[in-house]
């Protein structure tokens, strides 16, 4: 297949009927458009999609608006108007007419949802044309939807092509494309034809003919059944192993974080400690000042009784070592210790009575005994009081500064730890652990069933040779035998054949693949495709194949290797000898169709790709902005051009600045000032 | 089912003429139909079979 030319009416930004055409030949495959943002080059990408399958892609926003805006604001109310594309292609010798068109009836600012009708015409060498039947059909005839995913893409989204998890869709649109898919199916269908076949034989076949037969059918209906069962168990095991690789990453990058989360355990753990400590150490000086602070008032206060004491003491002021109560008891004895009688009023009696005044109580002598004894102790026990704070101070700052330095640290091991998918590894390996039980529960009834399903064909194999030396007397019966015999040993050469095939395109493409990626790449990596399809990149370090991390930069260059390598084989795998007989002369000939090709590349990168690009399809359509596509990927792509167009940004805010694009020195225009805001597809050459 | 040195090719060549134009019908019934994936093959490949061996 190839492209002819598109014309766009009214097709969102593409006011008005536009045509750009395509036809070229293999010496120069392609189609250059520049584009500024937001100018439609995406809508002109979709554009193909849309007129072949009436989709766009998920990228496309306002997808209701198909009508170009100031075309539909202009349109008075109760008025329709037409949105439309019609592509150009040839097919396999046959020239076509693809037309989807809508016609929306305006019943306010809004644009209804548009019901799009295809239409497809051939034309006969002669130049008439006649309208086709069944146009979508048709189309997937022509271009199975699957496969647009590899020819209309964006550069910036093309590495979904690679992004674990696709592989079992690629593979799928792969077969396609690689004459697989409709081999599958005559797999599947052949078993119904040859029991319909066989039908016949047991009604007619005779007792032992028909006996063998019943036997086969149920070896069938067995085979049948573990077929489903083994697929349902593929599938399985496919979500399983897809889930297993994901928790297997996130321990993988547990491993890595494993010793910083050790140590991050062990400094929370010493934090928690050392804030216990500190606390401990600022409740006991709480305690030490509430129960013994008032010791450090009592210096001055000690310092002043024992002062007023002794100056008491001086004086004589101080109560006497002698008690009331024995002068008391003198003067009621009336006699003194000494033998003087103490008669009343007498010069003695009055003496000792003099002596009573001076004497002290019981009482405050015993206090006094005990206040003075008390004062001397009081400095040592406020020594000890300064040396107790002294320490728990010390500990107290200490505890601190061990808290200050391990509160640091953590927060460092946690800025380390910070991705939350890091976090939970013990749950992770559970859960790698049960993932794997199941896998292996699943992976051991596969086994089993495939055992099973051997067994069962070796059975079918020698009923079905015991049904050939059966006697079967009716003619009918008898072909009907010999029908059976030839349907099942097609199907075992078609079982055979695809096997070769699935081999065989995966080994090419693989090294195809190698090939292109070399061409592009500056880096020593090198891509496998392996037995699951699945697109991984490694490197040789001395030897040893390492797994290598793929940036998105890298993703697009394996992905536009990839569909390079498909586009390549797919050409080449018509050319051989095939079962379906002879392939026409474009068979495996299908174009491309590339927005946003160096999306995330370095200069170098761009360089190498627009080199890769011109020999990746045998049409080729480019879709760039300016600041992507001059320079070297014009200087490399240029050669290759046959059609060189601009999308001219038509805007009704000029104030931003009107731009041109200097295209093999001639000046253009790129932005330009205009009442309404619109692209229009201007050619170049 | 086959071993890696076998080619598609090899494998044709040892059927029978009925059949090799069998696989090619069937295989040109199904490329055909490839994408209506409600087709039911089995009217056609047993008319192919019939057409084969009459």
């Amino acid at each position: 297949m190839r492209l002819q030319s598109i014309t766009l009416t009214n097709f969102r930004q593409f006011r008005g009927v536009q045509t750009f055409d395509f036809s070229s030949d293999s010496s120069k495959p392609v189609s250059l458009l520049f584009g500024a943002n937001g100018a439609g080059k995406t809508t002109f990408l979709n554009a193909f999609t849309w007129v072949l399958y009436g989709t766009m892609s998920e990228d496309v926003e306002e997808q209701d608006r198909m009508v170009t805006d100031s075309v539909w604001r202009a349109l008075p109310i109760g008025s329709s108007t037409e949105v439309a594309i019609e592509l150009r292609l040839d097919h396999e010798g046959q020239n076509y007419r693809v037309l989807r068109s809508a016609s929306l009836r305006k019943q306010s600012d809004l644009q209804p949802k548009s019901s799009p009708e295809v239409q497809l015409w051939a034309t006969k060498s002669d130049g008439s044309s006649e309208i086709v039947k069944a146009p979508q059909e048709a189309i997937h005839k022509i271009l199975p939807e699957g496969l647009s995913r590899f020819l209309f893409f964006n550069g910036e989204r093309i590495e979904k092509l690679v992004k674990k998890g696709a592989y079992a869709e690629v593979k799928q649109d792969i077969k396609v494309l690689l004459e697989m898919e409709h081999v599958e199916r005559a797999i599947a269908h052949l078993p119904k034809v040859d029991r319909r076949l066989t039908q016949e034989l047991k009604k007619y076949g005779g007792d032992k003919a028909s006996e063998i037969q019943t036997e086969i059918d149920d070896l069938r209906e067995r085979e049948t059944n573990a077929h489903s069962e083994l697929d349902g168990l593929e599938a399985d095991l496919a979500t399983l192993t897809e889930e297993r690789e994901r928790v297997t990453d996130l321990l993988r990058q547990h491993a890595v974080a494993a010793p910083i989360q050790a140590q991050r355990d062990a400094v929370t753990n010493e934090l928690k400690d050392a804030r216990n400590a500190r606390a401990a150490a600022v409740a006991e000086r709480a305690n030490l000042i509430a129960t013994r602070g008032f010791l450090a008032f009592t210096e001055t206060l000690a310092d002043k009784t024992l002062e007023t004491a002794n100056s008491l003491y001086q004086k004589g002021a101080l109560p006497a070592p002698l008690k009331r109560e024995f002068v008391d008891q003198l003067l009621e004895q009336g006699a003194c210790i000494c033998g003087t009688p103490l008669i009343e009023h007498t010069g003695a009696w009055e003496h000792v009575k003099e002596w009573r005044q001076r004497a002290g109580l019981q009482a405050v002598e015993t206090v006094w005994q005990q206040l003075s004894g008390q004062i001397a102790p009081l400095s040592s026990k406020r020594a000890e009081l300064r040396e107790d704070f002294e320490q728990i101070t010390k500990r107290i700052s200490d505890a601190r500064d061990r808290v200050d330095t391990l509160e640091a640290s953590k927060s460092e091991l946690d800025g380390k730890l910070l991705d939350d998918r890091l976090e939970d590894a013990p749950e992770l390996e559970t859960r790698r652990m049960d993932l794997e039980s199941r896998i292996g529960v699943k992976q051991q009834r596969i086994g089993s069933i495939t055992s099973e399903l051997e067994r069962i064909k070796n059975d079918i194999d020698k009923k079905t040779r015991e049904r050939s030396r059966a006697e079967v007397t009716d003619e009918l019966a008898s072909k009907a035998r010999t029908r059976s015999d030839l349907v099942q040993s097609v199907r075992r050469a078609l079982i055979e054949i695809l096997a070769i095939r699935e081999n065989n395109m995966r080994v090419r493409l693989d090294a195809e693949l190698k090939k292109v990626f070399r061409s592009i790449t500056h880096q020593n990596h090198i891509p496998t495709l392996n037995e699951g399809f699945e697109l991984t990149l490694h490197k040789d370090v001395d030897g040893v194949q390492l797994p290598v991390p793929k940036s998105t930069g890298e993703n697009q260059i394996l992905s536009l290797s990839f569909v390079s390598a498909v586009s390549k084989i797919a050409r080449e795998n018509r050319k051989e000898r095939r079962a379906e007989g002879q392939p026409p002369k474009d068979a495996g000939v299908y174009p491309i169709v590339m927005d946003a090709a160096f999306g995330s590349l370095d200069e170098d990168y761009q360089q190498a790709v627009s080199r890769a690009l011109a020999e990746m399809a045998p049409q080729l359509v480019v879709l760039v902005s300016k600041s992507q596509g001059l320079g070297k990927v014009v200087t490399e792509l240029m050669p290759h051009v046959s059609h060189l167009g601009v999308i001219q940004t038509h805007t009704t805010a000029p104030e931003n600045g009107t731009d041109h694009i200097e295209l093999e020195g001639v000046s253009h225009p790129y932005i330009v000032a205009a009442e309404t805001d619109h692209s229009e597809l201007k050619v170049i050459k | 089912m086959t071993s890696g040195s076998r080619t598609e090719k090899q494998v044709l060549e040892e059927l029978s003429k009925e059949e090799r134009d069998l696989i090619t019908r069937v295989l040109q019934i199904e490329r055909a139909k490839i994408h209506v994936s409600a087709y039911d093959a089995t009217e056609d490949l047993l008319a192919a079979v019939k057409e084969i061996i009459p």
